[in-house]
C-alpha cells in the first residue's frame, strides 16, 4: 500500500509543480514558490519511495511480486541492493530516482541568477510526472496475489525469492546500471535548457550555464557505456567489449549527439553562430534517450538482441509511445512557434579554415555516426530482419578517421580567421611524428589501408593534443581539460585498432594434463575444482584450472563453468591474464567427457543393411517407434524411447534383438540387449539419424561391446575446450577511457569557474 | 564559411554518407526466412524456430562446432551446424534464431540466439513452489 500511495503522491505533486512553474513562466510570479515547494515534495516523495523499496528488498518481503522475481535470501548485500534495478519495474524506479536527485541540483542551480528557472523546471517536472505515470502502470509494489491473481491466494507470502539472474551476478551490476542511469537522467537537463530557452525566446546566454550539464552528461554516460563494455569483455565472455547490440547502441547514440552539441556550443560561445544547431542537438539527445528506452523496453527488438527484452504489457508500451510523441511534439511546437525568431538569428563567420567551421563539420560527422547506428538499430522495427554487426564497423571506420583528423586540425586553427601559413606550419610537427609511428606500425604488420589511415589520424590528433596539453600545463591554462579528453579519445581509437583488428584467436582442446602450445604459451588443463560462491548457494561452480607457462614463468588461469538451475543451462565466465602490452584471454566453451563407446565399437548401419562385424553378422531392419509418431510431439519434447530392430547371426544361431535408447529431457540412456545364453557381447543403440534418401537414408548407430576387449581399451580423459586469444594493447583502450573521463571532469571545473566570474 | 557554402558542404557530406550508408546497408541486411527460402538465398539470413530436443545434438571439439536439429515455424526440419559451443540458455530456449547460410544440405550458423521469455516472466505456480 505505502509504495503505491507514495507513487501517486509524487505523481500529483510533480504535476502541480509543473503547472506552478508554467504559470510563473506566463508571468504569475507568485506561483514560483509553489513550484519550488511542490518540486521539493516530489523529490522527497521519490526518494522515500526508493528508500521504501530498498527497505523491502533488504528485509526480503517476497509478498511483493517484483522482489520475489528478482531477489533471494542468499544474495550478499551489494548484489541484494542491485536487485533494486535488475528488473523492468525497478529500473524505471532507478531512472526516476536519479532524475529526481538531478532535479534537486538543477533547481538549486537555475534558481541562482537568471537561468530560466520557471521554463526549465516546468519541462523538467513534466518529465518527472511522466516517469511517475509509468511507475503507476508498472509498479514494483504489486503483491504476488495481485500479479498472479488466480494462481496465488490473497495474503500468501513466498518463503524464498526466485533470485537474481546468474548472468547479472557480479560486481558490474552494482555500478554499471546506476552510472548509466545518471547519464540518461542528466540528459534531461540540456533538453530542458533548450526548450526553456525557446519558451523565453532568448538564445545567447543559455549555452553558458547549460555547458557544465552537457559535460557532466557526456562524462557519466561515456563512463557508463565503457563499464558495460568491460562487463561484456571481462565477465560475460563475449570476447570483445563492443558487440553493436541494440542496448549498447541505444546508449551510445545520445552520447554522440551530446558530444556534438558540446562542440557546436563552444563555437556558438566564441562566434555567436550555430544557435539553431545547438537547440536541435540538445533536444534530439533527450528524445533519443526516450526512443532508446522505447526500443529496449518495449520488447519490439525481441528477436535481434542478446539482451533479454520482455514485453512490458500494452499499457506501458502505449505510455512509452505517448511519452516520446508528447515530448517530440512539444519540441516541434516550440521550434515552429519561434520559427521567425530563429530564422532571424545571425549566422557564423565566413572562413572555411577556422576553428568554428571545423568544429561544425566535426559535429556533423558525429551526427552521421549517430544516424548510421540509429538506422541499423531501428531497422528491425520496419522490416522482418536485422542488420549484420559488420555494417556498423564498415560505416564507422571512415567516420572515425574523419573525426580524428578534424579534431587535430580544428585545434590547430584559430577562431574567426586564420593565417594559412601559420596553420600549415603548425601541422608539420604532429603530422611528421604521426607518419613516423604509422610507418613503424605498417612495418610490424598493419597492412590494411583504412586501418593504417585510422592509426595515422589517431596518432596525429594524439600528438596535436599532447603538445597543446603540455603547453597548457606549463602555462596553467584552464583549457587543459579539452586536450586531455581528446588525448583519451586518441588512445581509445588506438586501443580499438590494436585490440580488435589485431587480436589473435584459436580454439583449443586441452586434454587433462597434456600440455598444448598456443601463441608461445604452454597451456595445461589441470582439472576442475568446485568453489563456493557466497551469492549463489543453489549451483556448484567450477574453476577450470589452466596452467599458463612461458619462459619459466607460470600462472594459473581459472575460467568458470557451471550448470545454472535458474537458467537451466551452462554458464561460462572467462579468465584473463593482464600484461602491460596485452591480455591473454581464455573463454571456456565446454567440457567433453570421455565417450562411453569407443570409435571401433560403434557401427552406423543403413536401414536394411547387413554387415559382418567380427565373428557376428548384424542386420538392422527397422526402428521401433512404438506408438509415437515420427517427428511428433514426444520427439520434440525429448521424452521418449525408441528401439532398433536387429537380426544377429553367428555360425551357430540367429537371434532378433532390440536395444533401446530412452530419452529424458533430451538426455539419452542406453538399454542393453544381449544374446540369450551368451554374455560376451552387449548391444546398444547409440543414435538414430533420419536424414532423407538424398543423404543416404535413415541410419542407426549400434555399439557392440566385446567383454574380452574392455580392459585393453584406451580411454581418453576429459577435455576442456576453450578459445584462447591475445588482445594486444587493450590496456590502451581502458586507459584512454579513464583519461577521456578525466578530461571531461577538468572541463566541467573550467566551465563552472567561468560562470562564477 | 558563407551560409551558402556551408549548406553545400553539409549537403555534400550528407549525400556521400547516405550513398555509402545505403549501399552497405543493403549489403548487411539480414532477412528472416524459413528453411525453404534460405535454400534460395546466397546471403546470410536468419531462421527462427525450435530446437528438436529428441535428436542428436553435440559439440565437436575438433571442428569447434555445435550441431543440432531445428524446425522452423513452417515445421521444416534442418540440421544446423553452429561455429562455436552450445549457446547459453540453449536447453531452456523457447525459440532459437539461427543466423547463417545454407551449405551442403545443412544450415551453417555463425550465431544462434536463444529466446527464453519464460525465464523472466514467472507464473503463479512458481510462486507457490518457491522456498518449499
Amino acid at each position: 500500500m505505502i509504495g503505491k500511495v507514495l507513487i501517486h503522491i509524487f505523481f500529483i505533486t510533480a504535476v502541480l509543480s509543473c503547472v506552478s512553474f508554467f504559470l510563473t513562466h506566463l508571468g504569475k510570479e507568485k506561483f514560483l514558490k509553489f513550484g519550488r515547494l511542490f518540486y521539493h515534495i516530489t523529490a522527497v516523495g521519490i526518494l522515500s519511495t526508493a528508500a521504501y523499496l530498498m527497505y523491502l528488498i533488504l528485509t526480503h518481503q517476497f509478498q511483493f511480486a517484483y522482489i520475489w522475481e528478482q531477489s533471494s535470501t542468499d544474495l550478499q548485500l551489494p548484489l541484494l541492493m542491485s536487485t533494486f534495478y535488475s528488473g523492468q519495474e525497478g529500473s524505471f524506479m532507478l531512472w526516476t530516482t536519479m532524475t529526481a536527485i538531478i532535479g534537486i541540483f538543477l533547481l538549486n542551480y537555475v534558481s541562482k541568477g537568471d537561468r530560466l528557472e520557471p521554463q526549465v523546471m516546468s519541462v523538467f517536472t513534466l518529465i518527472i510526472a511522466f516517469l511517475g505515470f509509468i511507475l503507476i502502470l508498472k509498479s514494483p509494489f504489486l503483491y504476488v496475489w495481485e500479479k498472479f491473481a488466480g494462481d496465488v491466494e490473497y495474503g500468501y507470502i513466498p518463503a524464498e525469492g526466485r533470485g537474481l539472474n546468474p548472468l547479472l551476478q557480479n560486481f558490474w551490476i552494482v555500478i554499471h546500471p546506476p552510472t548509466l542511469f545518471v547519464g540518461f537522467s542528466s540528459l534531461a537537463a540540456p533538453f530542458c535548457f533548450a526548450i526553456g530557452t525557446l519558451m523565453k525566446n532568448r538564445y545567447d546566454d543559455w549555452i553558458k550555464f547549460s555547458m557544465p550539464w552537457l559535460l557532466f552528461s557526456g562524462m557519466i554516460l561515456g563512463l557508463g557505456i565503457m563499464m558495460g563494455g568491460y562487463w561484456a569483455y571481462g565477465v560475460l565472455g563475449w570476447g570483445g567489449y563492443w558487440a553493436w547490440d541494440p542496448v549498447e547502441n541505444s546508449s551510445f547514440i545520445p552520447w554522440l549527439i551530446i558530444v556534438a552539441a558540446i562542440h557546436t556550443m563552444i563555437a556558438q560561445k566564441r562566434t555567436g553562430g550555430y544557435k539553431k544547431t545547438n537547440l536541435m542537438l540538445c533536444i534530439t539527445s533527450y528524445l533519443l534517450v526516450l526512443y532508446s528506452t522505447f526500443l529496449t523496453r518495449s520488447g519490439i527488438l525481441g528477436d535481434s538482441s542478446v539482451h533479454s527484452f520482455v514485453d512490458p504489457g500494452y499499457e506501458v508500451y502505449l505510455s512509452l509511445i505517448v511519452f516520446i510523441s508528447l515530448f517530440t511534439l512539444i519540441s516541434i511546437f516550440a521550434i515552429v512557434y519561434r520559427y521567425r525568431n530563429l530564422k532571424a538569428l545571425t549566422a557564423g563567420t565566413n572562413k572555411m579554415l577556422t576553428r568554428e567551421s571545423t568544429l561544425f563539420i566535426g559535429s556533423i560527422t558525429l551526427c552521421a555516426a549517430a544516424l548510421v547506428i540509429l538506422a541499423g538499430t531501428s531497422w528491425p522495427i520496419f522490416s522482418k530482419g536485422s542488420i549484420d554487426a559488420d555494417f556498423y564497423n564498415k560505416m564507422n571506420l571512415p567516420i572515425a578517421i574523419l573525426i580524428a583528423l578534424i579534431n587535430g586540425i580544428s585545434l590547430l586553427l584559430k577562431w574567426k580567421q586564420d593565417d594559412e601559413k601559420r596553420f600549415f606550419k603548425s601541422l608539420i610537427f604532429p603530422l611528421t611524428l604521426a607518419f613516423i609511428v604509422t610507418i613503424g606500425l605498417v612495418i610490424i604488420g598493419v597492412q590494411d589501408f583504412l586501418i593504417a589511415l585510422f592509426a595515422l589520424a589517431s596518432l596525429f590528433t594524439f600528438f596535436v593534443n599532447a603538445e597543446l596539453a603540455v603547453n597548457a600545463f606549463r602555462k596553467k591554462n584552464s583549457s587543459i581539460g579539452a586536450y586531455i579528453a581528446h588525448l583519451g579519445l586518441a588512445l581509445v581509437f588506438l586501443g580499438i585498432i590494436a585490440s580488435s583488428k589485431y587480436s589473435k584467436e584459436e580454439n583449443l582442446s586441452l586434454e587433462l594434463n597434456k600440455p598444448v602450445d598456443a601463441f608461445g604459451y604452454r597451456l595445461t588443463y589441470m582439472g576442475a575444482t568446485p568453489f563456493e560462491d557466497p551469492n549463489n548457494k543453489t549451483d556448484i561452480k567450477y574453476h577450470f584450472n589452466v596452467r599458463v607457462e612461458k619462459d619459466n614463468k607460470e600462472l594459473v588461469l581459472q575460467p568458470v563453468m557451471y550448470y545454472s538451475e535458474y537458467s537451466k543451462g551452462l554458464m561460462k565466465n572467462p579468465d584473463i591474464a593482464n600484461f602491460a602490452t596485452k591480455d591473454f584471454y581464455l573463454a571456456p566453451m565446454g567440457l567433453v567427457e570421455p565417450e562411453i563407446f569407443s570409435e571401433d565399437e560403434m557401427h552406423e548401419l543403413k536401414k536394411g543393411e547387413e554387415r559382418k562385424i567380427g565373428e557376428l553378422t548384424v542386420q538392422f531392419s527397422d526402428f521401433d517407434f512404438g506408438n509415437i509418431q515420427q517427428g511428433g510431439k514426444e520427439i520434440q519434447s525429448g521424452n521418449y524411447s525408441i528401439g532398433a530392430l536387429l537380426k544377429v547371426k553367428d555360425s551357430k544361431f540367429i537371434e532378433n534383438l532390440e536395444p533401446k535408447i530412452k530419452y529424458t529431457d533430451g538426455t539419452a540412456e542406453y538399454m542393453v540387449a544381449k544374446i540369450s545364453g551368451n554374455d560376451q557381447y552387449s548391444f546398444y543403440f547409440v543414435k538414430m539419424s533420419v536424414q532423407g534418401e538424398d543423404l543416404g537414408g535413415p541410419t542407426a548407430t549400434i555399439a557392440i561391446v566385446n567383454k574380452k576387449n574392455i580392459s585393453q581399451k584406451p580411454r581418453t580423459d576429459e577435455t576442456l575446450v576453450l578459445t584462447a586469444s591475445i588482445k594486444p594493447f587493450i590496456n590502451v583502450l581502458w586507459t584512454g577511457t579513464g583519461i577521456l573521463v578525466l578530461g571531461f571532469f577538468l572541463s566541467i571545473l573550467k566551465r563552472r569557474k567561468e560562470l562564477k566570474k | 564559411m558563407s551560409k551558402k557554402s556551408k549548406t553545400i558542404t553539409g549537403i555534400l557530406i550528407i549525400l556521400v554518407f547516405l550513398t555509402i550508408g545505403f549501399m552497405s546497408f543493403m549489403d548487411s541486411k539480414i532477412e528472416y526466412v524459413n528453411f525453404d527460402e534460405a535454400k534460395n538465398r546466397m546471403r546470410t539470413v536468419e531462421v527462427k524456430g525450435q530446437w528438436v530436443k529428441g535428436k542428436e545434438s553435440k559439440f565437436d571439439a575438433v571442428t569447434n562446432t555445435f550441431s543440432f536439429y531445428m524446425v522452423d515455424d513452417f515445421n521444416r526440419e534442418m540440421k544446423v551446424v553452429l561455429d562455436g559451443a552450445k549457446p547459453n540458455n540453449f536447453d531452456v530456449a523457447e525459440a532459437v534464431v539461427a543466423k547463417g547460410k545454407m551449405k551442403d544440405g545443412y544450415f551453417h550458423a555463425k550465431d544462434v540466439l536463444t529466446k527464453c521469455p519464460s525465464k523472466y516472466e514467472a507464473d503463479g505456480k512458481e510462486v507457490k513452489m518457491s522456498g518449499s
